[in-house]
């Protein structure tokens, strides 16, 4: 068996760090009259991150505010990059950070589709294939030639993470969205989501809710000021996590 | 070369993109698009009063000849200064998705090149109805606009992603194109700079590229080897450099913003 083609996502050696500004300097002018004044505190968030996430397997990081685990998923997709160290991913990567990015309030909820889509890096034909698809999972059909401004904002929602289910990509990056639309439209994601978990796709999903956690997640990294705390069986570090934080 | 592929499977963003730039610009205004095309006829308007009959320059077919200054200059300087602020203007989405970042100064681009397309077509009528008629030499015109694309393209991947930190590049580069419209042989011909400085004008990519148009448009000759090959190695340059600079700051494009 060959280990090394099944890893998803391999992190390594991460640190990142952030420069805090108390007072940004925008200008020139001001970075050069205040050049004295720009001290940037520099924060380390996450601090040497090894991590090695097979391909299939659903991960949960979670942890208290401020740990670092929103930044390990957004080095992942790559909108920030690691101050040192490298991840590498492998296979298409969507990313369900703030659903809706991108959307257009003017444009309709089937102009937005596109858009949306396209943004993940579908081709035309791509969206075509999967449109039905899409508005029925949204269940916004009678809704879907209106402008999205005119939508509620759990209308809004459901349209925007069917988009992003429904990109069909391999690695599938969730932050903090589990709680989407009403109860049944939130049964409705958690099905899919264990529909995905059973193929092949690798999903690793940051949540407080722990409860979805266990009945998803076959791992959890709990993530503690920057570093990994613990790596291991869901229910195990969960248990952990809940009497130290109690 | 990853580059290329990565921006292949993009497609359809990049599509999109154009037309929301080019549908977008004019939004809620009474005449839409068509501002495209005034906006430069308008000036031209101008220029063609105030230049014979005020300023007495003696040049043949006058008119014409600042047409074909002027489109391909607004075509620059529209590109310009939308590129420059276009990681601004979409930092929403830069914050919130990975996609590759190049697509936003290119499609900025692309939608000035269509835009300038269509606008030759003001440019043939003119010559057409305007007695100097058109010759096997219009042939060269994709060859031209696509070495004035990838040169504006270059610079405002350059400007674009400086823009981001540090917010003056912006007004810099403004006054640098305001200053750089009468570096240009625009309203006037090479021959009426003084010879002793003429050189710094052939130092300016932009004077090969309109006395380019004007070789097939008007004067229906070929432009110069030499004169190509300058606007070719200077685009190839900047682009080079452009997308170098841009690719070691979009790192850091999510956090600045």
């Amino acid at each position: 068996m060959n280990e090394k083609e099944e890893i998803a996502i391999n992190v390594e050696h991460v640190t990142k760090k952030f420069k805090v500004y108390y007072d940004k300097p925008n200008t020139l002018k001001e970075r050069i009259v205040f050049w004295k004044n720009n001290k940037a505190e520099e924060r380390t968030v996450l601090k040497d991150i090894n991590l090695k996430i097979k391909k299939g397997e659903t991960v949960a990081l979670i942890g208290v505010n401020g740990s670092g685990k929103s930044t390990l998923l957004k080095l992942m997709t790559k909108i920030i990059y690691p101050t040192k160290g490298k991840i590498i991913t492998k296979g298409k990567l969507t990313s369900l950070l703030e659903l809706g990015a991108g959307f257009h309030d003017d444009f309709t909820g089937r102009e937005n589709i596109y858009f949306n889509a396209s943004i993940f890096g579908l081709t035309k034909s791509e969206i075509d294939e999967r449109l039905d698809d899409i508005i029925a999972f949204s269940e916004l059909e009678e809704f879907i030639d209106n402008p999205v401004r005119t939508y509620s904002s759990g209308m809004y929602m459901r349209l925007a993470f069917s988009v992003a289910i429904n990109v069909k990509a391999d690695i599938l990056l969730i932050d903090e969205i589990l709680a989407v639309g009403d109860q049944h439209f939130q049964d409705k994601c958690f099905k899919k989501l264990e529909e995905l978990k059973h193929s092949d796709k690798t999903i690793v999903i940051v949540s407080h809710s722990l409860d979805s956690i266990r009945n998803l997640c076959n791992r959890a990294i709990w993530i503690q000021d920057g570093n990994i705390k613990r790596d291991g069986k869901t229910n195990q570090v969960i248990d952990q996590y809940l009497k130290e934080n109690k | 070369m990853q580059l290329v592929k990565n921006l292949y499977s993009y497609r359809e963003l990049l599509k999109s993109n154009v037309k929301k730039e080019i549908r977008g610009k004019y939004k809620g205004s009474f005449l839409g698009v068509l501002w495209s095309f005034l906006n430069p006829l308008l000036m031209v308007a101008v220029y063609a009063i105030v230049f014979p009959y005020i300023m007495r320059v003696k040049t043949d077919n006058y008119l014409i000849f600042l047409i074909i200054g002027v489109i391909p200059w607004t075509f620059f300087t529209t590109v310009m200064t939308q590129g420059m602020i276009t990681i601004r203007m979409n930092a929403g989405i830069i914050k919130k998705v990975y996609f590759p970042r190049e697509i936003l100064p290119i499609s900025v681009a692309v939608s000035g090149l269509v835009n300038f397309l269509i606008s030759c077509i003001i440019i043939l009528l003119f010559c057409i109805f305007g007695g100097v008629g058109v010759s096997i030499h219009l042939l060269l015109l994709p060859v031209i606009a696509l070495i004035e694309f990838l040169l504006v393209l270059g610079l405002i991947f350059a400007f674009g992603a400086i823009n981001i930190y540090v917010k003056d590049t912006e007004y810099i580069v403004q006054f640098i194109i305001n200053m750089l419209f009468y570096g240009t042989p625009i309203l006037y011909t090479k021959e009426l700079f003084p010879e002793k400085i003429r050189w710094i004008l052939n130092l300016n990519p932009m004077t090969h590229i309109i006395d380019g148009y004007r070789d097939i448009f008007l004067y229906h000759q070929m432009p110069s080897i030499q004169s190509f090959l300058f606007m070719i190695g200077t685009t190839l340059l900047i682009l080079f450099l452009g997308i170098c600079i841009f690719r070691k700051l979009e790192k850091g494009f999510a956090e600045e913003l």
